[in-house]
């Protein structure tokens, strides 16, 4: 079996569709895409009320569920593709332990987005699968991928879940409150994984360390999605500050995603300007 | 009430565990080095394999015993100390060359059309050979002096019946006609062999032997 399995050859069976990076974000219909702002014509926070609210749900609860596969296959793959050992490109034995404890939590978030989706009327396959979480996961040196994947992409799993479960809430949904009450709590112990090997492996080494900081702020920036998550009363998806700094994150990291989020935002909305005067 | 201060004996009339045992602490510790390592190259292929395979419930079972392998392998690691191995990658190693070429095959299947090979491999040959070392070992060694390592085999083997039968189901479910009958039989024919030439996951001797001393005059 090869190291390094490229997007394009994840196995899935045939119910599902991939959608490119490209097309992902210029479809304006996709949160954060090719004027995900286009929409902004009044609040486009998630709410019970909104007249598009059961379809942005289960189209979310969808794009979680692909996630989770993609999170499943990625930790999967770190215990794969690296060797235990002290270089540069092995990680530690206790490592490669959290990421197989991932590899069981990420399979009970897909079992467990599986019937919320059923519950909210769902099928497999119904919306589109892009591969950049998977992507992410890639990342040949085991500290970038680990801050990519377990602080940039499970730090925004933190905030969709929140999200999520403050709409079971308002919805008047107990059984998503009670699944997205859950898998916050995994989402943390994640991304206190990253938080705590990106720390541990670059304790001595900070250009490294600035290298996968520098990668956490480029995925987390593409994943701001134009401004669909961040600390804005309508954003869609909220940063959730308490859930983060639980993880390992700090008052200014939070900040500094916070600032990011509101770049994407204002590119976006430039983005949107020009295809409206164009 | 019972007098608190009448003596009684230190093992109750119900404890039947005696002090013999067929391993000793070398010997134990080379047996758990090599299940940690056969423990750790499981709970990578298995991860490894989840990307890899399109059939969405196996995907799923196989991140779930990818996590239990690697506790597995987190067990052993923390029993080797224990057993006077300090270093532990020293004795982190499989039992011989065979072993390795066995595994080798084990972990070759990788397309997303073989998922039938990579179940067959692992539960219907790898799975069953470590229930059966595990088994011996369990049974063999002595229950009062190693009674940490018969815990963690205790844990282990509830996991390894489990996951098994997991993987036979899975594999039942696969199996439609008379070719899969005989790709996974030609399969798992060709990993039989390959552990059977490495003596299990210990090496020979992984579940004892069965040889009989056969009385001269017997044999003449």
């Amino acid at each position: 079996m090869k190291k390094i399995l490229p997007p394009e050859e994840l196995a899935r069976d045939s119910r599902f569709v991939r959608l490119s990076m490209e097309d992902r974000f210029s479809d304006r219909r996709s949160p954060g895409g090719g004027g995900s702002t286009s929409g902004r014509t009044g609040p486009t926070k998630l709410t019970p009320d909104a007249p598009q609210a059961p379809d942005r749900a289960r189209a979310l609860m969808h794009g979680i569920f692909v996630g989770e596969i993609q999170a499943l296959e990625g930790a999967g793959r770190t215990c794969w593709d690296f060797e235990v050992g002290p270089h540069f490109d092995e990680v530690p034995f206790a490592l490669k332990l959290d990421m197989a404890r991932q590899c069981w939590d990420e399979a009970r978030h897909c079992e467990i987005s599986i019937k919320l989706s059923e519950w909210m009327g769902t099928e497999l396959g119904e919306f589109a699968e892009s591969t950049f979480l998977y992507e992410a996961a890639c990342n040949p040196d085991p500290v970038l991928r680990l801050t990519g994947v377990n602080r940039a992409l499970e730090g925004l799993a933190i905030d969709v879940f929140n999200t999520m479960r403050e709409f079971g809430q308002s919805a008047g949904d107990p059984v998503l409150e009670f699944c997205e009450d859950w898998m916050l709590a995994d989402e943390v112990t994640h991304v206190k994984m990253g938080s705590d090997w990106l720390r541990r492996i670059t304790e001595k080494d900070p250009d490294r360390r600035e290298r996968a900081l520098e990668f956490q702020r480029v995925v987390d920036k593409l994943f701001s999605l134009g401004g669909f998550r961040g600390e804005d009363d309508d954003s869609p998806i909220r940063l959730a500050r308490k859930f983060r700094e639980m993880a390992g994150f700090t008052h200014e990291e939070v900040d500094e995603i916070s600032d990011l989020s509101k770049q994407a935002r204002a590119e976006g909305e430039a983005r949107l300007a020009q295809a409206n005067a164009s | 009430m019972a007098d608190s201060k009448k003596p009684r004996p230190a093992f109750a009339p119900w404890d039947r565990r005696e002090l013999p045992g067929m391993f000793d602490v070398e010997e134990t510790a080379r047996r758990v080095g090599h299940y940690k390592w056969v423990e750790m190259r499981l709970f990578e292929a298995l991860g490894g394999w989840v990307a890899t395979v399109p059939e969405l419930d196996v995907k799923l079972r196989l991140g779930t015993h990818c996590y239990k392998h690697a506790w597995h392998a987190d067990l052993w690691n923390k029993r080797l100390p224990e057993l006077r191995e300090m270093n532990t990658e020293r004795l982190t190693v499989p039992p011989n060359d065979e072993f390795v070429t066995f595994m080798d095959a084990i972990t070759e299947p990788e397309g997303p059309d073989q998922t039938l090979e990579k179940l067959v491999g692992v539960y219907r040959v790898l799975i069953p050979h470590k229930i059966a070392a595990y088994t011996y070992h369990l049974n063999n060694t002595s229950t009062i002096t190693d009674a940490p390592t018969m815990r963690s085999l205790r844990f282990v083997l509830n996991d390894e019946f489990e996951d098994w039968r997991d993987g036979e189901m899975l594999i039942q479910s696969l199996i439609t006609d008379e070719a899969d009958v005989q790709r996974a039989a030609t399969h798992q024919a060709r990993c039989e062999g390959l552990i059977v030439k490495a003596g299990g996951i210990a090496g020979p001797g992984s579940i004892g032997s069965t040889d009989v001393a056969v009385p001269e005059e017997v044999t003449a």
